[in-house]
């Protein structure tokens, strides 16, 4: 794993940041929710048992526990807050509630709105009946034919009472009653005291009407009949239920407004669900949707509300599984989606009388507005953090892009420290820096300094040994030469004479030793003057000849002159040393070729000489100093300084050397390419 | 006079002296110091040895030695030596100075010289090149002590040698050569156009020298005579072979 991908590791663990935060938000949005959730189910209960200690003030008639049956007839009837206008629309009703569709068997559409306001029962029927048909002037006893609206009413001893609305001319009409007349006839008589208005629509007509409590009994039967046979509603049966109107309990919202706490909204409910007392306004604190950007990343931040079920009360009547709980004696609370938008925290204890429960008292809550501060306090630090992720990856990018970068230069010049000619390069790149690779590349350095001072005194080795020993031999030798004029028996000349050639020797190999050091004192003094390398051919391999007789010397040069700017010396120096070596490895009789070749701006001086090729392991290293692996003529010492010096020679004239096998494995070719100039 | 041309033959060993004389050796390193003592004495000499710098010039101040032979390090001082040379040189023009040392670089060797130095000579040098030396130097003193007889020098072109008082001329101007550098000249003088090889040449030196030793030395007496004549050309180099004196 490179470092660039560590770092890039590193940089993304502070993603926990964003995630921890969230974990925390999510649990500290629970906890405040749970808490809410308490408080208002402490609340309702608080209300339920309050109220249930006044069970009149709650219930109109407390014995009354049949059940709401829809079905059977049985009607609601909402509480309206001002008078309507008797006006055939429902619009100043200010009521929410879609009427109720009445059942038919033929399919007649017809849609039913009850409610009531001070001594007054309010109706308003929706009925579609394109085609109706009015009243006849008189009508037979059998032929009650035409487009009407029946209502009849049951008082509490049993009578009842029958009213009804025909379609005349639109406008403001009075309810009519059927009158049997004592003849067996029938007639109509106006009932002045309910009043109706017939509007009629495209598809119908519309009636409301107004019909004072007094005339009403505890159930209503409400009918619409169409020209034709078809009807949609009720009609009275005996002895069963059905027609009852339910409604809320007149002076029970105003008792429960004293209970309720701004932005709460309090109900009472009956057994059957039905709203018997409302107060309070729900406040619209609830998150709106379209308030806040929903993000992709706000399921990390707040509590998932989408399978939190929706509001779906009635006007009439609340539905739910809490307001269900409640009313089996259970203390619930729920939270629910708000129709339009933002969150409804609903609370709701039973309201228990006698030990039974007969209702439930539910308070509603909008969602806590801090909550949504909060949040949105949250998503900014999220954003904030997702940002500083984001820098923490580039800068951690950028970081390793430029530690690769370093380390990969430095490895580069560690690699390539040590020169092919054998120069340590001592300066490191980075070496400046003040941080841990700074350091690393001084520690190079250091390294690269120990060594090349261990190479300079491996060089200068040979020149210190001949030097220290220089005068022990001296002692040695001195001592010798005064020996030598005393008186000695044979036999201790003997030994003088070994111990003579034995200081000879080792003269010799001192003298060798210190070779590379005075040659490097010569480049020194050395200077460069105009010369003919072929004159300095000719002459020096015509020494050769005289100098090597068991060898065969051939030269092969250019014809004419080779200038070139040089230290003759030296350079004769330099082909000494070659020609050296090459009869330390030519067979008797063998054959040396010194050969000269000018290649463009340099030449290219060549010693060949027949012999055994160079062993391949050492081909690289001949030319160092203090190097010999190669087993020449015994006869003489060798410490590998020759090659040394023929390269130091040659560096010194801007040249280079090199040393390779015949291709036909017959010997060996040493070359040197030097400059002109 | 008569007998002059002994004078440049290597490894003569004087007989007897009329007045003993008298050589200070500054070195030291004992045993070395000692067996110089023996070899000079054995030849006849005086001998008073020193270990340092500061008693060998207490001593020179008291009696001037006829000859000393200098090593550069001494103890603690590393180019004692050579400040002693100087001293020494202060006190007396003539007095032949050799140094003998373990030191064997160029600039010490020119540095030496400088100083007034009739010999640099490394340790290398045997017991008897060593005397022959001294008694070359010896000859040369008592030779300027004597009256000039013209017969004695060798010319060659330009160039003169007094075998005896080892004075070299070229063109008639004096060239300064130390004892190395004239017995250098002198065998390449002997015989022009001959060609002298390395070996001949330490031969008549005195000296065991290698090779590039040697071609510094005779470098250095080619600049001495460039010195005078810019167009000097009389000594050349036989590459791979060695040198000779032209005409």
């Amino acid at each position: 794993m490179s470092i660039r991908h560590q770092l890039l590791l590193i940089a993304l663990t502070t993603l926990i940041l964003p995630w921890a935060g969230c974990k925390y938000a999510r649990e500290l949005d629970a906890a405040q929710r749970r808490a809410q959730e308490n408080a208002l189910a402490a609340s309702a209960e608080t209300i339920s048992h309050a109220l249930a200690s006044e069970p009149a003030r709650v219930f109109r008639d407390l014995d009354d526990r049949s059940p709401f049956d829809a079905a059977r007839g049985d009607q609601y009837v909402f509480a309206l807050h001002n008078e309507p206008l008797i006006d055939g629309y429902r619009e100043d009703w200010d009521l929410a509630a879609p009427a109720t569709a009445l059942p038919s068997a033929e399919g007649y559409a017809a849609r039913l709105l009850l409610g009531t306001e001070g001594r007054f029962l309010y109706l308003y029927m929706e009925v579609e009946d394109a085609r109706t048909v009015a009243q006849p002037p008189v009508i037979g006893p059998t032929t009650l034919d035409f487009t009407r609206v029946d209502l009849v009413t049951e008082h509490p001893d049993g009578t009842r009472d029958a009213f009804f609305f025909a379609s005349g001319a639109p406008g403001p009409l009075p309810a009519q009653v059927l009158v049997r007349g004592e003849s067996g006839g029938v007639h109509f008589v106006s009932e002045a005291r309910i009043q109706g208005f017939w509007l009629q629509t495209a598809t119908g007509y519309q009636l409301e009407a107004r019909i004072p409590w007094s005339l009403l009994g505890a159930r209503l039967w409400i009918e619409a009949h169409a020209g034709d046979a078809r009807r949609a509603g009720f009609e009275p049966e005996d002895d069963a239920p059905g027609g009852r109107l339910f409604m809320a309990t007149p002076g029970l919202s105003t008792l429960l407004a004293t209970f309720v706490r701004p932005g709460t909204r309090a109900t009472v409910l009956d057994a059957n669900a039905l709203r018997l007392g409302v107060a309070g306004t729900l406040e619209s604190g609830g998150r709106g949707a379209e308030t806040r950007s929903a993000s992709w990343y706000d399921r990390f931040l707040s509590v998932d509300s989408t399978h939190w079920p929706l509001e779906v009360s009635a006007a009439d009547r609340m539905q739910g599984a809490a307001i269900r709980a409640a009313l089996r004696g259970h203390t619930s609370a729920e939270w629910l989606r708000a129709a339009g938008g933002g969150s409804v925290l609903l609370a709701a204890a039973p309201l228990q009388i006698g030990g039974e429960p007969r209702g439930a008292v539910v308070l509603e809550q909008g969602g806590n507005p801090l909550l949504e501060a909060r949040d949105q306090a949250l998503s900014h630090l999220f954003n904030l953090t997702l940002l500083g992720t984001a820098l923490a990856v580039v800068f951690a990018f950028a970081v390793a892009a430029s530690i690769g970068v370093t380390i990969g230069r430095l490895r580069l010049a560690a690699d390539s420290a040590i020169g092919p000619d054998g120069r340590i390069r001592l300066s490191m790149p980075e070496s400046q820096r003040s941080d841990e690779i700074g350091a690393l590349a001084r520690a190079f350095e250091r390294l690269l300094q120990r060594l090349n001072e261990h190479t300079l005194y491996l060089r200068s080795l040979g020149g210190k040994l001949s030097h220290e020993m220089r005068t022990p031999l001296t002692i040695v030798r001195s001592s010798i030469d005064n020996l030598e004029f005393s008186t000695l028996a044979a036999e201790q000349r003997g030994y003088l004479l070994r111990a003579r050639d034995g200081t000879a020797r080792l003269q010799f190999i001192l003298t060798a030793l210190g070779a590379a050091a005075r040659v490097e004192e010569a480049i020194k003094q050395a200077e460069r003057v105009p010369l003919d390398l072929c004159a300095l051919l000719d002459s020096a391999v015509a020494g050769y000849r005289a100098a090597f007789p068991g060898a065969t010397f051939i030269l092969e040069r250019p014809e004419n002159e080779c200038p070139m700017r040089g230290a003759p010396e030296l350079l004769v120096q330099l082909l000494d040393k070659l020609i050296e070596n090459a009869v330390d490895f030519c067979p008797p009789g063998g054959t040396i070729t010194v050969r000269l070749e000018r290649l463009g701006s340099q030449y290219e001086l060549s010693v060949a000489n027949d012999g055994p090729p160079l062993p391949p392991a050492i081909k690289d290293r001949l030319f160092e100093s203090l190097f010999e692996h190669r087993s020449g003529r015994e006869d003489k010492p060798h410490f590998g300084l020759g090659l040394y010096i023929v390269r130091l020679i040659a560096e010194f004239h801007g040249g280079r050397v090199g040393a390779a096998d015949r291709v036909d494995g017959t010997g060996v070719v040493f070359s040197v390419r030097l400059p002109l100039i | 006079m008569k007998n002059g041309r002994r004078a440049h033959r290597p490894g003569h060993r004087l007989s007897s002296h009329p007045v003993k004389k008298t050589i200070a050796i500054v070195e030291d390193e004992p045993a070395l110091r000692e067996n110089y003592a023996a070899l000079l004495a054995r030849h006849g000499y005086g001998v008073k040895t020193y270990a340092n710098r500061k008693g060998a010039l207490q001593a020179f101040g008291t009696h001037l030695p006829d000859l000393a032979i200098i090593d550069i390090a001494l103890e603690d001082e590393a180019e004692g030596g050579f400040d002693l040379c100087r001293e020494l040189r202060a006190m007396s023009a003539e007095i032949p100075i050799i140094f003998l040392t373990a030191r064997d670089s160029e600039l010490d060797a020119v540095s030496g010289l400088r100083l007034g130095a009739d010999d640099f000579l490394t340790k290398d040098v045997s017991m008897p090149h060593l005397a022959a030396r001294v008694a070359a130097l010896f000859r040369r003193i008592d030779a300027l002590r004597r009256p000039h007889t013209a017969s004695e020098v060798l010319r060659r072109g330009a160039l003169s040698i007094d075998a005896e008082r080892m004075q070299t001329t070229w063109k008639g101007t004096p060239v300064t050569l130390s004892l190395t550098e004239f017995w250098i000249v002198h065998a390449l003088a002997r015989n022009p156009g001959h060609v002298k090889n390395r070996q001949q040449l330490m031969d008549a030196a005195n000296v065991v020298l290698d090779d590039n030793t040697i071609t510094s030395h005779v470098k250095r007496i080619r600049r001495k005579f460039i010195e005078i004549d810019p167009g000097f050309d009389a000594i050349q180099t036989v590459y791979g072979m060695g040198y000779r004196f032209v005409e």
